[in-house]
């Protein structure tokens, strides 16, 4: 695999990663404004928020190191009409754009409540729109290993599941900045935040973690009964990459259902006594490392349709 | 719809000798690893032992001369995000403009013939221009002029397959009606079609 293909999974990740976690995010924010009102919500999630922004700005950089001749980059929104390529771009501004804004807004408190909210569902929409348009780029004819509806819905999958454990890390690390700056008079309600969402997050992560591992053997089927190419394609996901492939099934299952598991049990009194931020940061970074190879796999195993040279 | 330039290849007469796909690397000085014209070798069939001898049984082998096909639903051109790839209106050849290119490469995996193929000193994509410039001056593209065995032809699709047919399934082509491409072959004896391709391609590297 070269260069180019690691910038492409390094730039779908991070990018599907940014458009969950503002979802995630977004519905943690209403969460906690209905328990605990708008000054807690903010507390809660402004922080995580911002750290979005770097995520995709370096989504948006590895996506260059693909480009044989970057200096054309400025050129790519030209066939917006047919190109899904030029569409994902679009859509990449877009959602980068909003998002800016909302957070440009959220940070200076700028515009009520309610013209906050709108520009915050617009840029989840974009990002919607954005995942969406990334995964139509692989639905080629001649690309029967993608060419399936496995390509929509790991993309989402993936998008919602490092989302909520990358909002999950976001969290802890922000309580644990609220409690070294001893603002001690929120810490009580942050604190009953933070578990609440933390349990929301294990909840929705075991759920996506059960559409994978649903999902995934239903491609590999397809695929299976498919064309001499789709044949090939699981062929390689089994046979040359079979350790990745394992390893990668593994790190989720390990990640979202384990780690899930024993923080769901450790969360149950609702008390940030002893929190258990290493068991959000371990799940956090062995999804991350699983849906990495996931992804590198969905870029070395595919074979085209072609003439046999 | 206006008219549509392309090839033709009479698969029986072809001999697997390879001199289109070296007159086109000459003409346009490709460098290693890109041939914008390729030839396949597909191969079939078996061999029994009895006691002491291997006798053939149903051993063929022909050879398809493959370049960018020009298709009437290239999937190249729908997909390229900068619009460098395009399908020219007075003829229908589909080519590249480098000042817009952005190398992304997207139209590799777009094509199933292997057309577009990348200049990595460049950044960009190239691909067969169907010797735009040589027609321009009045001259056959290059590759049709090489063939010393005259198996290659080119002119308007319509016209061609009024003289040869509209066979264009040769195995290991894919499925025509994927990209629906503007040539014709003649089929050899032994020619397989895609739902039918019991062969294999050999000596892949002669190709690359």
């Amino acid at each position: 695999m070269q260069t180019a293909e690691w910038a492409l999974v390094i730039y779908t990740i991070l990018i599907q990663m940014a458009v969950g976690a503002f979802l995630i995010l977004g519905a943690m924010h209403v969460l906690a404004y209905r328990k605990a009102g708008a000054e807690e919500a903010d507390r809660l999630s402004d922080r995580a928020l911002y750290a979005i922004g770097p995520v995709v700005v370096i989504g948006v950089l590895a996506s260059m190191l693909h480009l044989g001749n970057p200096l054309n980059s400025y050129k790519v929104l030209s066939n917006i009409g047919s190109s899904w390529l030029s569409r994902e771009i679009a859509m990449t501004i877009l959602f980068g754009g909003l998002g800016a804004v909302f957070a440009l807004l959220q940070w200076r408190k700028i515009g009520s409540f309610a013209v906050r909210t709108v520009v915050a569902v617009l840029t989840a929409i974009a990002g919607i729109g954005l995942v969406f348009s990334m995964s139509q780029i692989y639905m080629l004819p001649t690309q029967p290993a993608w060419n399936t509806f496995g390509t929509p819905v790991q993309f989402f999958t993936t998008a919602l599941l490092l989302g909520s454990l990358a909002v999950g890390a976001a969290l802890v690390a922000n309580y644990a900045y609220l409690r070294s700056r001893g603002e001690g008079a929120c810490l009580e309600t942050q604190g009953e935040l933070l578990c609440t969402s933390i349990r929301w997050i294990v909840i929705l992560a075991v759920a996506l973690l059960g559409v994978e591992l649903i999902v995934f053997p239903i491609t590999i089927a397809y695929l299976a009964a498919g064309p001499v190419e789709a044949v090939q394609s699981a062929a390689k996901l089994f046979g040359e990459f079979g350790v990745l492939t394992v390893l990668r099934v593994l790190l989720v299952f390990v990640g979202a259902g384990v780690f899930g598991l024993f923080l769901y049990r450790r969360l149950r009194d609702n008390s940030p006594e002893n929190f258990p931020a290493a068991l959000v940061y371990g799940a956090f970074a062995l999804v991350l490392i699983g849906e990495v190879v996931g992804r590198f796999l969905f870029y070395a195993t595919h074979v085209g349709i072609n003439i046999g040279v | 719809m206006g008219k549509q330039l392309g090839f033709y290849v009479d698969l029986g007469k072809c001999t697997g000798c390879k001199a289109c796909q070296i007159a086109c690397k000459d003409n346009s000085n490709l460098p290693l690893g890109v041939n914008y014209r390729r030839v396949v070798q597909y191969t079939g069939g078996d061999w029994v032992q009895d006691g002491d001898l291997y006798i053939p049984a149903g051993v063929y082998t022909y050879y398809v001369s493959v370049a960018c096909m020009h298709c009437a639903n290239p999937l190249c051109v729908e997909g390229c995000p900068t619009g460098a790839m395009y399908k020219r209106e007075e003829d229908g050849v589909v080519l590249i403009d480098p000042s817009k290119c952005v190398g992304c490469r997207y139209c590799e995996w777009a094509c199933p013939y292997g057309a577009p193929q990348f200049d990595a000193e460049a950044g960009i994509m190239t691909k067969c221009d169907f010797c735009v410039d040589e027609q321009a001056a009045g001259e056959k593209p290059v590759c049709v002029a090489g063939c010393p065995f005259r198996a290659l032809d080119y002119g308007d699709i319509d016209e061609l397959r009024a003289k040869y047919g509209d066979f264009a399934d040769p195995a290991p082509l894919p499925d025509p009606s994927i990209t629906r491409p503007s040539v014709v072959f003649s089929p050899h004896k032994n020619t397989r079609t895609s739902k039918a391709a019991d062969g294999q391609v050999m000596n892949v590297e002669e190709a690359i």
